[in-house]
C-alpha cells in the first residue's frame, strides 16, 4: 500500500521536482511574445492609443474583447471544481485544480486588459479616490475583487495537504512549503476543519462567479445603444463564460496531460464528460444567441437593423458567421459521438470553441460602436500591431502563470485522488444503496403478496 | 538540534501569521474603500442609493472570506501544540 | 438658476460649418493632421452631420448642426467611473480633463456620439491658443462646453460691476459666429428669452427624444414642420 502511494506520488510530483529541457523552450517561446506584448505596451504607453486602430466612433476594441473574453474563461474553475464538488461527481478529482489555477491566473490578465485599454493609466488610482458606484465599471471592479479573492482562498485550501506532501518529499523550497501548509499533520480534528471550509467556500463562489460576468455584461447592456442595450446579456454572458472556460480547461489538460505523463490520471471518460458538458453548452449558447438575434430581426427597428445586417451580410459577415462554425457547427459534430477517438475530437471542437467564443465578444463590441444612431461617419476598425501584440502578450503571459504555477505546486489533487481511491468507492456504493427502495418496504410487499 | 527547530518552527509561525494579517488588512481595507465610495456619494448627491445597495452585498462576502481563512488558520495553526 | 440651452433652425443652415470653425478657435480643439484624419479621428466639438432622404437620394440633403447636446439625464455622467463628468447645476454637461482615465465609456454611451478622445498629445501650449481654455493631453475625453469659459468670465464682470448676467452676454462661439443666425442659445429658464419661445415652437424637436435623454439643444424642422 505504502508503496502504490509513492508510485503515483512520484508521477504527480514529477514536474516539480525535475525540469526537462521541454520547459525552458516553452518559457523562451512564450517569452517572444511577452516581449511583444511588451514593446508595444511601452510604445503605447508613451504616444498614447493612437497607435493602436481605435477612432471615432469606434472607442473600444480588441482590449474591451480581450477583457471579456478572459473574464468569460475564469467560469472554467467554478463551474467544475464548485458545482461537481457540490454534486459529489467522482470524476472531478484530478481535474478540479487545473480548473481553479485557470480561473485565478486568468483573472489577472483580464483585469490587465481594462488597465491597457486606459487613455490614461498613470491616473488608475482616480477609480479608487473617486469612484462612482452608479458605473458598470465599478460593479466590475468589485465584483471581479471579490472573485479573485476567492477563487485563490478556494484554491489555496484543497492545495494545503499536498504542499505538506511537498514539505515532507521535497528538499528545495522548504520554508516556503513549511509556511504554506500550516502545520498540516493530516489529523481528523484539521480534516474536520478542511472539508467545512471547502465546503462553506464551494458555495460562496457560484454566486460571485455569476455575478462577475453578470456585471461585465452590463457595461455593454446598461447603455442605450443598438444591439447592446438588451435584457438578456447578463445570462447570455454567463453562459458563454462557462461554455469558452470548459473549452480551456479542455485544452489546459490535454496540453499538461501529453507534457506530464499524466494518461492515467486523465483518462478518456474525464475528457468524455467534459466533451459532453460543452455539448450541453453549445446548444444553450445557441439558444441564447437565437433568442437574442430573433427578437431583433422580428422587432425591425432601423438602429438594430443596421447593425443586425451588418453582421450578418454587411463588413461583419465572416466574424459572424465563423463564429456560428466554431461555436455551434463544429462543437455538435465533434461531440456528438463521443464513444472513440474521443480526446481528438474532444480537443478539435474546444479549440473551435476558444475561437468561436472569442469571435462572438468581437462581434458583441465591434458593430454596434461601428453603427452610431446619428448619422455619423462610419468607422471601420482595423486592430495595429499594438494590439495584435498585446493580444499575443496576454495569452502568453497566461500560459507562462500557468506553466509557473505547475512547477511550483501539484497541477493534480494528489490527496483527492487518494480520497477517492481510499473513501470515494465506498461513499459511491453507500449513496447508490439510499437511492433503492428500503428493506423495510420490501418485505411488507412480499408479505401482502404471499396472504 | 532542540534550539535549531524551534528556531525553524517560529520563523515559519510568524510567517503563516503574517500572512494571515495581511489577509485581514486587505479585506479591510477593501472595506474601508467601499464604505469611502458611500460616504463621497452621500457627500456629492450622486445616487448614493447605488453605492449602499452594492456594499449590501459586497461587505458581507468579503467577510465571509476572511471568516472562512480566519477559520482555517486558526484551526490548523492555534491548535498544534495540543499534538 | 439658469438653465442654458440652445435653439439650432435647420431651416437655416447652410452647411457652411462656420459654428465648427468658430468652435474650433475658441476652444483649442487640434487640428489633428491629415494622417490623422484620415484614420478617423477628427475631434470636433460641433460637427454638422449630413444625413440624406432615404427616398429622394439625390435631392434632399439635411444638414444638423450638432454640439453636445447637454442632456438633463445623460447616458454619459451615469457610467463615467471617476466623476468626471458630471451635470452642474445650470445644467451644462462639464467635463474634468484632470480626472479622467480614458476609458471611453461615455464614448460609448453618448447616443449623439457627442464625445471625443485625445487619441495622441495633438497639440502642446503655445501662443495663438485661447488662454481662457485648458488644452488637452492625450488620453482624456473631451466635448462641447456650451463655451463655459465665457459663462465664467460674464459672471465675473457682472460680478465687479455689482449686477447680474444680462441675457445675450454670455452667448457660445458657434452661436455667434453662424451668418444664417441659425443658432440661438439662451437661458431656458426664462421664459421671456429667445431660446424659450423657440423652443416652444411647433416646428420644434428633439433629437432621439424617444431615448429619454432630455436634450438641451432643440431642433426646428425646415418647412413648415413635417416637412
Amino acid at each position: 500500500m505504502v508503496d502504490h502511494k509513492d508510485d503515483y506520488e512520484d508521477i504527480l510530483l514529477a514536474p516539480i521536482a525535475h525540469t526537462g529541457p521541454g520547459f525552458y523552450w516553452a518559457v523562451a517561446g512564450l517569452s517572444v511574445f511577452i516581449l511583444w506584448g511588451a514593446i508595444a505596451y511601452a510604445v503605447q504607453f508613451h504616444q498614447g492609443l493612437g497607435v493602436t486602430g481605435l477612432q471615432q466612433p469606434v472607442s473600444w476594441g480588441f482590449y474591451v474583447t480581450n477583457f471579456v473574453f478572459f473574464i468569460g474563461i475564469s467560469h472554467a474553475g467554478t463551474l467544475i471544481s464548485a458545482i461537481l464538488r457540490l454534486s459529489k461527481a467522482e470524476w472531478r478529482r484530478p481535474i478540479t485544480r487545473m480548473a481553479e489555477v485557470i480561473t485565478c491566473m486568468v483573472l489577472f490578465i483580464g483585469a490587465g486588459q481594462i488597465l491597457i485599454d486606459l487613455g490614461r493609466p498613470d491616473r488608475m488610482l482616480n477609480v479608487i479616490r473617486y469612484g462612482r458606484y452608479q458605473s458598470p465599471l465599478l460593479w466590475d471592479a468589485t465584483s471581479i475583487s471579490a472573485y479573485l479573492t476567492a477563487s485563490v482562498v478556494y484554491l489555496y485550501l484543497p492545495m494545503i495537504p499536498d504542499i505538506a506532501v511537498l514539505r515532507d518529499r521535497l528538499k528545495k523550497r522548504k520554508l516556503f512549503y513549511s509556511v504554506l501548509a500550516l502545520g498540516w499533520t493530516g489529523t481528523e480534528h484539521q480534516q474536520r476543519i478542511l472539508n467545512r471550509a471547502i465546503a462553506i467556500m464551494a458555495v460562496l463562489v457560484i454566486p460571485i462567479a455569476v455575478s462577475v460576468h453578470t456585471v461585465v455584461s452590463f457595461v455593454f447592456s446598461m447603455t442605450l445603444q443598438p444591439m447592446w442595450h438588451s435584457t438578456i446579456f447578463g445570462p447570455y454572458f454567463v453562459v458563454g463564460a462557462i461554455f469558452s472556460g470548459i473549452a480551456a480547461l479542455i485544452v489546459a489538460m490535454i496540453v499538461f496531460r501529453k507534457a506530464y505523463g499524466f494518461e492515467p490520471y486523465l483518462k478518456p471518460i474525464h475528457f468524455r464528460y467534459l466533451g459532453q458538458l460543452l455539448l450541453i453548452m453549445a446548444l444553450l449558447w445557441f439558444y441564447f444567441t437565437f433568442a437574442e438575434y430573433l427578437t431583433g430581426y422580428y422587432g425591425a427597428e432601423p438602429e438594430e437593423m443596421k447593425v443586425f445586417w451588418a453582421k450578418f451580410t454587411g463588413p461583419f459577415w465572416p466574424f459572424f458567421w465563423g463564429m456560428v462554425l466554431c461555436n455551434f457547427i463544429i462543437p455538435l459534430s465533434c461531440l456528438v459521438r463521443l464513444s472513440r477517438r474521443t480526446i481528438g475530437k474532444v480537443l478539435a471542437a474546444s479549440l473551435s470553441v476558444t475561437v468561436g467564443m472569442w469571435l462572438e465578444r468581437f462581434i458583441i463590441v465591434v458593430p454596434t460602436l461601428s453603427f452610431p444612431r446619428v448619422p455619423f461617419p462610419e468607422g471601420v476598425y482595423s486592430p495595429s500591431w499594438v494590439e495584435w501584440g498585446l493580444m499575443a502578450g496576454s495569452f502568453a503571459l497566461f500560459a507562462l502563470f500557468y506553466l509557473l504555477f505547475t512547477k511550483v505546486f501539484p497541477i493534480i489533487s494528489i490527496w483527492e485522488i487518494q480520497e477517492g481511491r481510499e473513501v470515494g468507492l465506498k461513499e459511491v456504493e453507500e449513496r447508490l444503496l439510499t437511492y433503492l427502495p428500503d428493506e423495510a418496504e420490501a418485505n411488507i410487499l412480499e408479505a401482502s403478496r404471499g396472504r | 538540534m532542540e534550539r535549531e527547530r524551534s528556531d525553524w518552527d517560529r520563523v515559519v509561525k510568524t510567517l503563516q501569521w503574517a500572512i494571515a494579517g495581511v489577509f485581514v488588512l486587505f479585506v479591510g481595507g477593501l472595506i474601508i474603500w467601499i464604505i469611502h465610495l458611500i460616504r463621497t456619494a452621500w457627500r456629492l448627491g450622486d445616487v448614493p442609493s447605488a453605492s449602499v445597495g452594492i456594499s449590501l452585498v459586497a461587505i458581507p462576502v468579503f467577510l465571509v472570506l476572511l471568516g472562512v481563512v480566519l477559520y482555517v488558520f486558526w484551526g490548523l495553526l492555534a491548535h498544534q501544540r495540543e499534538e | 438658476m439658469a438653465l442654458w440651452g440652445m435653439v439650432i433652425d435647420l431651416d437655416r443652415c447652410t452647411g457652411c460649418q462656420a459654428c465648427v470653425m468658430a468652435c474650433k478657435a475658441e476652444n483649442n480643439v487640434p487640428a489633428v493632421g491629415q494622417k490623422e484624419a484620415g484614420r478617423g479621428r477628427i475631434i470636433s466639438w460641433m460637427q454638422v452631420l449630413t444625413e440624406t432622404d432615404e427616398e429622394h437620394h439625390s435631392e434632399k440633403m439635411r444638414f444638423i448642426p450638432r454640439p453636445c447636446l447637454q442632456c438633463d439625464d445623460p447616458p454619459c455622467i451615469k457610467v463615467c467611473p471617476v466623476y468626471a463628468t458630471y451635470r452642474n447645476p445650470e445644467g451644462i454637461i462639464a467635463q474634468i480633463y484632470n480626472r479622467c482615465i480614458g476609458c471611453r465609456f461615455c464614448m460609448a454611451a453618448c447616443p449623439y456620439n457627442a464625445k471625443y478622445f485625445n487619441w495622441y498629445t495633438y497639440q502642446k501650449e503655445q501662443p495663438g491658443q485661447n488662454p481662457d481654455v485648458s488644452v488637452r493631453e492625450k488620453g482624456v475625453v473631451e466635448k462641447c462646453t456650451f463655451c463655459h469659459h465665457r459663462l465664467q468670465k460674464a459672471r465675473e464682470r457682472a460680478h465687479a460691476e455689482n449686477r447680474e448676467i444680462e441675457p445675450g452676454e454670455y452667448n457660445t462661439a458657434c452661436a455667434q459666429a453662424c451668418p444664417a443666425q441659425a443658432i440661438i442659445f439662451g437661458d431656458l429658464a426664462d421664459p421671456g428669452s429667445e431660446v424659450s419661445k423657440l423652443a416652444r415652437s411647433p416646428r420644434a424637436f428633439k433629437l432621439q427624444e424617444e431615448l429619454g435623454t432630455k436634450p438641451k439643444v432643440i431642433y426646428l424642422t425646415e418647412g413648415e414642420g413635417g416637412g
